[in-house]
């Protein structure tokens, strides 16, 4: 028979090998949510999963329309269509399981004051099924790659451990948004803004290359810049990753990842309390 | 074996101060240093006054919030008996929400899929398992809703006033399952207004008073011992010097309900008569005794209370030996339901109860007259405005 020993708030947080231990116990609301938050996401829809694809399409068209025909912006001799689309895909993801991850927690307080489960299985099941969304968009790339005669090379194998990290990052960034906005809803006002300027601050409407180069170290510490590099290199370079920006992401990431998921967890001990 | 331990277990809320003020704290200890332990199969009761810290300790227990201090130890797995609709999404079938909402609670996939159609017959909404449960009446969604808890696999089974949820038979159905449970060793703690269910179901009871354990013990015990505090803050308001009321001078052995050949029945409709029998036990007289039944919903109000004092007036004098009192009521105003008794025997003069007594009795009150609102009062009607002799004739009219 199992022992369970409830600790204090304040110095429960730390038993880290707990934490774990009941997140597996529980990976099959982990799973059940995660399929439930797929298949949920365009009930009462009538065009339902063309959406997912329609989405990203769609703002690819306002990004050519904007910015090449009218901002005329350089994207390093590719379409730039495509050049978009290839860094939307991996933004769309960071930027759609964010903002959900940060609000799983408020969404659900009725669930939270009412049942114990590890808490951050609800911004971890929304990072997850960001990913159905994210193949269905890779689906439409590889349309788009072939529309333009750019071909699939087995440099593209790269994409996994790239969308590992891109799925790390995005979670570390949700948990301790998440976290905060249970006590200051301030985050979930912030939050639409606060996406728009980490848009900026990566490059997805323009190429890394037109990043003077004293502001590169700076400019990699945001994680996104060397993934969203990384994919264009692996998809339309056809090339390696470059390896600095990535592992800077790769870097700040494994810092990033263990100590949002404490700050989370000693968050989560009163979190019913304050939500 | 111990399956449930609370080491001086406390928890403290911040109340924040009003607002534009500086930041100012005040501490609020809705648990205080609270110590007890429950064996494995055993049965116990919490009982207190709203804000006595009774649902603190659920929510701890059940790991909604932690302690701030003192550690909370359990062996096996535990669940609470609640009514989870709040885990349901609209947009899914109730087959799909039971897998949601059975996961949110910790059960294997393969664990719900075993159980699906136990959960689906308890729940009592099968023909209607495949619809999306936004289209639910609110009694289908919650009767769904606690039928999933109710099939979870638990060493520590919490219960919350379980008795408010549903109809009268969806409540019989959630006893019996409790039953069930506790009949296969599992240990239970039972939080509840309705001391007649803890009576009945308790081995050993605790009592809360502002976030401290004031007492522990057999129910009887500690449900006396609640009668004293809540009568206590009364008591002390009134006992001028008025000599304490002797504890064990009388005793209620029974409180019935019997039609008038003295048949014992289960109860009456709204409207209808009813009779309610006490009898007592008198070791030592009393000269100017108060004797009161008492009726409670299932959670734990006082609805309705018949005292000897207030019917005639008289003193009502206990000589020693065994006396049986009735109450008549011609037109019993309770709405249709079931309502736990209580008794009590009071010296007019002194402070504090001589006797309580909570029965294992159930009050059943049948549809009688028909009404709308809270209780039935017996009523007649007339035509005021016909000429007199008319009056006792309105189908003349």
């Amino acid at each position: 028979m199992s022992t369970v020993v409830i600790r204090p708030a304040s110095s429960a947080w730390i038993h880290v090998g707990d934490h774990v231990a009941r997140l597996r116990e529980y990976s099959d609301l982990l799973y059940t949510l995660s399929a439930h938050r797929v298949s949920v996401r365009y009930k009462q829809t009538s065009l339902g999963f063309i959406w997912a694809v329609l989405q990203p399409l769609l703002m690819m068209a306002i990004f050519t329309a904007v910015f090449s025909v009218l901002a005329k912006m350089p994207s390093d001799g590719t379409p730039y269509a495509l050049f978009a689309f290839t860094a939307l895909l991996p933004w769309t993801f960071f930027s759609t399981a964010v903002t959900n991850g940060t609000n799983s927690l408020v969404s659900h307080s009725q669930l939270i004051t009412k049942v114990y489960f590890p808490r951050e299985i609800l911004p971890i099941t929304y990072v997850l099924a960001g990913l159905f969304d994210l193949v269905i968009g890779f689906v439409v790339l590889l349309a788009i790659m072939s529309w333009y005669h750019v071909g699939l090379t087995a440099q593209a194998w790269n994409l996994l451990p790239i969308v590992g990290l891109l799925v790390a990052w995005a979670l570390a960034v949700s948990l301790v948004l998440a976290a905060i906005q249970v006590r200051f809803r301030d985050i979930g006002v912030a939050l639409p803004v606060l996406v728009q300027i980490l848009m900026f601050a990566s490059p997805i409407i323009y190429p890394m290359s037109v990043v003077p180069g004293a502001w590169q170290r700076w400019y990699t510490l945001n994680p996104m810049a060397g993934i969203v590099s990384s994919f264009r290199d692996v998809l339309l370079r056809q090339a390696a990753p470059d390896p600095e920006p990535l592992r800077m992401a790769m870097i700040v990431t494994a810092i990033a990842l263990p100590l949002a998921y404490l700050f989370f967890k000693r968050a989560d001990a009163t979190m019913a309390d304050v939500i | 074996m111990i399956a449930v331990k609370f080491d001086a277990v406390s928890k403290r809320y911040r109340l924040r101060g009003p607002a534009g003020r500086q930041r100012r704290h005040e501490d609020f200890w809705a648990v205080k240093d609270v110590s007890f332990e429950v064996a494995q199969g055993e049965t116990l009761g919490i009982i207190g006054h709203n804000g006595a810290g009774k649902s603190t300790i659920l929510k701890l227990l059940s790991r909604i919030t932690a302690p701030s201090a003192g550690t909370i130890t359990l062996n096996g797995r535990i669940a609470a008996l609640i009514e989870v609709g709040s885990g349901f999404h609209p947009e899914l079938t109730g087959r799909e929400n039971i897998f949601l909402s059975g996961s949110v609670l910790g059960m294997r996939r393969a664990e719900i899929a075993a159980k699906l159609d136990g959960i689906i017959d308890f729940s009592g909404v099968e023909p209607f398992i495949d619809v999306p449960v936004k289209r639910y009446s609110s009694g289908m969604f919650v009767r769904l809703g606690f039928a999933v808890a109710a099939h979870l696999e638990a060493d520590i089974l919490l219960v919350d006033e379980v008795l408010a949820v549903g109809d009268a038979a969806f409540q019989v159905q959630c006893y019996e399952r409790i039953a069930d449970m506790r009949r296969n060793g599992t240990t239970l703690l039972f939080i509840s207004h309705d001391l007649g269910s803890v009576d009945r179901l308790c081995d050993r009871v605790v009592l809360m008073n502002r976030g401290r354990l004031v007492g522990a013990g057999t129910a009887a015990d500690v449900l006396a011992q609640y009668q004293q505090l809540v009568t206590g803050s009364f008591a002390a308001a009134t006992a001028d010097a008025a000599p304490a009321a002797a504890a064990g001078a009388a005793k209620i052995l029974d409180v019935r309900f019997v039609d008038e050949a003295g048949t014992e029945v289960l109860g009456t409709c709204t409207g209808g008569a009813l009779r309610a029998a006490v009898d007592i036990d008198i070791a030592t007289p009393i000269h100017d005794a108060v004797v009161e039944v008492f009726y409670y919903s299932r959670d734990g109000r006082t609805l309705h209370c018949q005292q000897s004092t207030a019917v005639t007036n008289e003193t009502v004098a206990l000589t020693p030996g065994r006396r049986r009192l009735e109450f008549v009521c011609d037109g019993f105003g309770l709405q249709p339901g079931v309502y736990s008794v209580g008794g009590s025997i009071r010296d007019r003069r002194g402070a504090g109860a001589i006797d309580w007594w909570y029965g294992t009795r159930l009050l059943h009150v049948e549809p009688g007259k028909s009404v709308r609102g809270y209780f039935y009062a017996p009523h007649d009607w007339r035509w005021a405005d016909a000429p007199a002799d008319a009056e006792h004739h309105p189908a003349n009219l």
